[in-house]
């Protein structure tokens, strides 16, 4: 055979070996430094914040977590995938919100209300996900959809507000299992889903794989449209599941509630540090990302800073957050 | 020339090296005010690299350079600019969507941001008759040209900076014969206008007819310059070889059996007739050409990714439809780009990762991926080429030109491939790791799986082929077994049909 005149297959040692470790040190602060970061932010507004070591605090914080975490977690596989964020989630959230609100009213059965809820979502996000699919550019689709969605909810529902027959539609917000609640669970159980997904399937690795190089991924024979479809459906699978979590909080809604909610789990997802590129990151860590929002906002909240320079401080946080992440990925990869 | 005409440019002792591979070692150039010099030499020689320390892309790691002999540092492209220096890139960098007297405007001095349509018009017609392009309407929007007006406009862009020294990178290599011929004329002009020209080409006709001066690269060194009037075509081909095919490439093919792969009447956008391609059981079939071809294009179709016009693809004597990459790797064809960074690989996914990308589905089950089953395939496909197996988690994009490489057409093995298209199977490759791609991709067709191979370097066709065609521009012009071929007889056959 032809193997044995081959000279010995050396692989070159070169840069790679050296700069291995320092590498592995960089990745390995990148990817837990949120994590300590928000445990610091706990032991220090535990010690400074009056009030914040409490039952009340740590559940509100965890709730308000609950909605932002579950769709950033589904919106990291429309991120992961190269397809940027869904800029539509308000309206989107607003709208399966009334979807439940209102089947709940008339039926009665949360059950049924809470499926009407998600397949609307589905529905909505399976049209973008197409559209984003035959190429346009996900921002201005996502965009443009929010605002059609928006219109529409606000025509349908008269601008009125929305609010539920009775307060047992508020059931899953107000369920709880051993003190923790019913939000809670689903967020763990929703995240713990959507990462085992993302890592073990077919269709997560092919959200990896279009994310990370969309023409090397065409020529392996997998195929954008189809892989962004399913990006699109996780999300709205989120989108749905945590409108009739905020829904069964509030037991009302409005067309323009909400607002701040698409920025933040936009942030959570970059805080988190999945790339904006797509092709790395997980959905644990948006979720983490959306932990980290909620106890800021929470401690603000507490110290009775208005909302105008909670905004202030929130975006100063993100911001500096992601670019220093940024950095450590440029750094870890050459 | 008289020699006491002092140098425009002189590079004396430039060396480069990227980590343990070194680009250049010990470069000279010297070239006198209105002297074309033209640089030769294979892909990966070292003309690119010189041609980009002198327009301040790289900064060398040893080495001077002159200009009017003042000692300069070319280390930003600024600098190179500022001394006088224009590069006409391969690549176009005027704007499609601007006219062609803005896009001259573009970057330029002199051009006041304020200048309307009328005054800028005025300012293009004049350099635009200097490259012979003075029926060309200014208004003209650059995307509706055709490639060679971009490529005088390219030139006349340059010709708004009135630089001392023009540099060409391979700029007739996408131009039919009458189109260079204006190009040609234009260098002639610029040159006797006074300016020094550095004229990088792969065409051997176009050398003799312009240039006063030839060096020649090889393995990254420079010979000295040599008067073109002492140089014949043989003696040029010879230089440029200088080696004999030696160990780095497997034995040729015990016996080739039926055949594997055959396509008929192909017709494909970017040829200029039909293509008739036969490839036997443990024969490697080796095409060659320059940029423009056509050897991209056929494997493209075969592939599955090109617009196939007309023609029959069969497989094992069994035609098969053409359509899309996916149906392609169903059908056992694999398919390696000649750009790994662009659609060969995932650069942010570690190697496994990207080992098992073509083959997923087949390791799952229902959609779910069976870890072990993943690993132990992505290890196997490793050890076969080479790729260290305690590293399969890291990303591909951090490892050097040659494991990427490896992993770019070792990914392939899990499809069990029936045919494997690899275009520039080495390109940008050390050594080292050439000698193991050839081995296995030897060892892959005797194993039974069809292999092309398509490279613009002639000596890796001549080394590893069993048989040789040669393209030219959208046409197959001669078809030979390897071992009828000679290294100088198809350098000649690739560059040299101009004459």
């Amino acid at each position: 055979m032809t193997t044995t005149t081959t000279p010995t297959p050396q692989g070159s040692p070169t840069v790679f070996q050296e700069r291995a470790g320092l590498r592995r040190t960089v990745d390995t602060i990148r990817t837990s430094a949120l994590p300590i970061l928000i445990v610091l932010v706990f032991i220090i507004a535990s010690i400074t914040v009056p009030q914040f070591f409490t039952v009340e605090t740590i559940r509100a914080i965890l709730l308000a977590t609950s909605v932002t975490g579950i769709i950033a977690a589904g919106m990291t596989a429309v991120t992961l995938s190269g397809n940027l964020f869904s800029l539509g989630v308000t309206a989107s959230v607003v709208l399966s919100g009334v979807v439940y609100l209102w089947t709940g009213s008339m039926t009665g059965n949360i059950f049924f209300a809470a499926f009407a809820a998600i397949v609307t979502a589905v529905l909505v996000g399976l049209v973008q996900g197409y559209i984003v699919g035959l190429g346009l550019n996900p921002v201005v689709v996502t965009l443009g959809a929010g605002a059609i969605i928006y219109g529409a909810t606000a025509i349908v529902t008269g601008g009125e507000v929305v609010a539920a027959s009775s307060n047992s539609l508020g059931v899953f917000a107000t369920f709880s299992v051993f003190g923790v609640p019913l939000p809670v669970i689903v967020l763990v159980v929703f995240t713990a889903v959507a990462w085992y997904l993302t890592e073990h399937t077919t269709i997560g690795r092919n959200l990896h794989l279009l994310g990370s190089n969309k023409n090397t991924a065409r020529n392996s024979g997998i195929s954008p449209m189809g892989v962004t479809i399913w990006a699109f459906l996780a999300f709205s699978v989120g989108i749905g599941v945590a409108a009739v979590l905020q829904v069964s909080q509030t037991l009302q809604v409005q067309a323009d509630n909400f607002g701040e909610l698409t920025m933040n789990v936009v942030a959570a997802v970059l805080v988190g540090g999945t790339a904006v590129t797509g092709g790395d990151g997980s959905p644990v860590k948006s979720v983490i990302g959306a932990l980290f929002i909620a106890t800021i906002t929470q401690i603000m909240v507490l110290v009775s800073i208005p909302q105008g320079v909670r905004y202030f401080v929130l975006g100063v946080v993100v911001v500096g957050l992601v670019v220093i992440l940024h950095l450590l990925r440029k750094a870890s990869s050459r | 020339m008289d020699a006491t005409t002092p140098y425009r440019l002189e590079a004396t002792g430039i060396s480069k090296s990227y980590g343990a591979i070194s680009a250049l070692t010990d470069v000279e150039i010297a070239l006198k005010p209105g002297e074309v010099m033209a640089l030769l030499g294979e892909n990966g020689a070292g003309k690119s690299t010189i041609v980009k320390i002198i327009s301040g892309l790289i900064v060398p790691d040893q080495g001077t350079i002159k200009i009017d002999g003042e000692e300069v540092q070319l280390h930003t492209v600024n600098a190179s600019q500022a001394a006088g220096i224009a590069v006409v890139q391969q690549e176009f960098s005027t704007v499609g969507t601007l006219s062609v007297a803005e896009n001259l405007a573009l970057g330029q001095r002199g051009a006041p941001w304020w200048w309307g349509p009328r005054k800028l018009n005025q300012a293009a017609t004049g350099i635009l008759a200097r490259v012979g392009l003075d029926d060309l309407d200014p208004n003209t929007l650059v995307e509706n040209l055709s490639v060679a007006e971009m490529q005088l406009l390219e030139i006349a862009r340059v010709l708004a900076r009135d630089a001392k020294i023009v540099i060409f990178d391979e700029p007739t290599a996408a131009l039919s014969d009458r189109e260079i011929e204006r190009v040609l004329s234009v260098v002639k002009r610029l040159a006797a206008e006074g300016r020094s020209i550095i004229y990088v080409t792969h065409r051997l006709g176009e050398v003799f007819e312009i240039a006063d001066q030839v060096v020649i690269f090889r393995n990254g060194r420079s010979h000295p310059p040599q008067p073109v009037g002492e140089l014949t075509v043989d003696k040029v081909v010879t230089m440029m070889i200088g080696r004999e095919l030696g160990d780095l490439y497997p034995d040729r093919s015990a016996g080739m059996g039926d055949v594997v792969l055959e396509a008929k009447g192909l017709k494909v956008a970017g040829l200029r007739g039909e293509v008739d391609l036969q490839l036997r059981r443990g024969e490697i079939l080796g095409l060659t050409g320059q940029l423009g071809s056509g050897t991209t294009d056929i494997l493209k179709a075969i592939a599955g990714t090109g617009d196939v016009a007309a023609g029959t693809i069969e497989l094992d004597g069994t035609p098969i439809e053409v359509g899309g990459r996916r149906h392609g790797i169903a059908m056992g064809i694999a398919y390696c780009s000649p750009d790994r960074k662009k659609d060969g690989i995932f650069g942010g996914i570690s190697i496994r990762r990207n080992l098992s990308s073509p083959w997923l589905k087949r390791v799952s089950n229902l959609g779910f991926v069976n870890a072990k089953k993943e690993a132990d395939e992505a290890a196997s496909s490793a050890a076969q080429f080479a790729i260290d197996r305690s590293r399969m988690q890291a990303l591909v994009g951090n490892l050097s030109g040659g494991n990427q490489q490896k992993v770019a057409v070792g990914k392939w093995l899990g499809i069990r491939p029936r045919v494997l298209l690899v275009e520039e199977p080495t390109r940008g490759v050390d050594v080292g790791a050439r000698a193991e791609i050839y081995a296995q991709l030897r060892q892959l067709s005797d194993s039974g799986v069809g292999v092309i191979v398509s490279s613009s370097d002639t000596n890796e066709v001549l080394g590893l082929s069993d048989t040789v065609a040669t393209y030219y521009r959208g046409a197959q012009t001669a078809k030979k077994p390897a071992n009828q071929w000679t290294e100088p007889e198809l350098v000649r056959e690739v560059m040299h049909r101009e004459e």
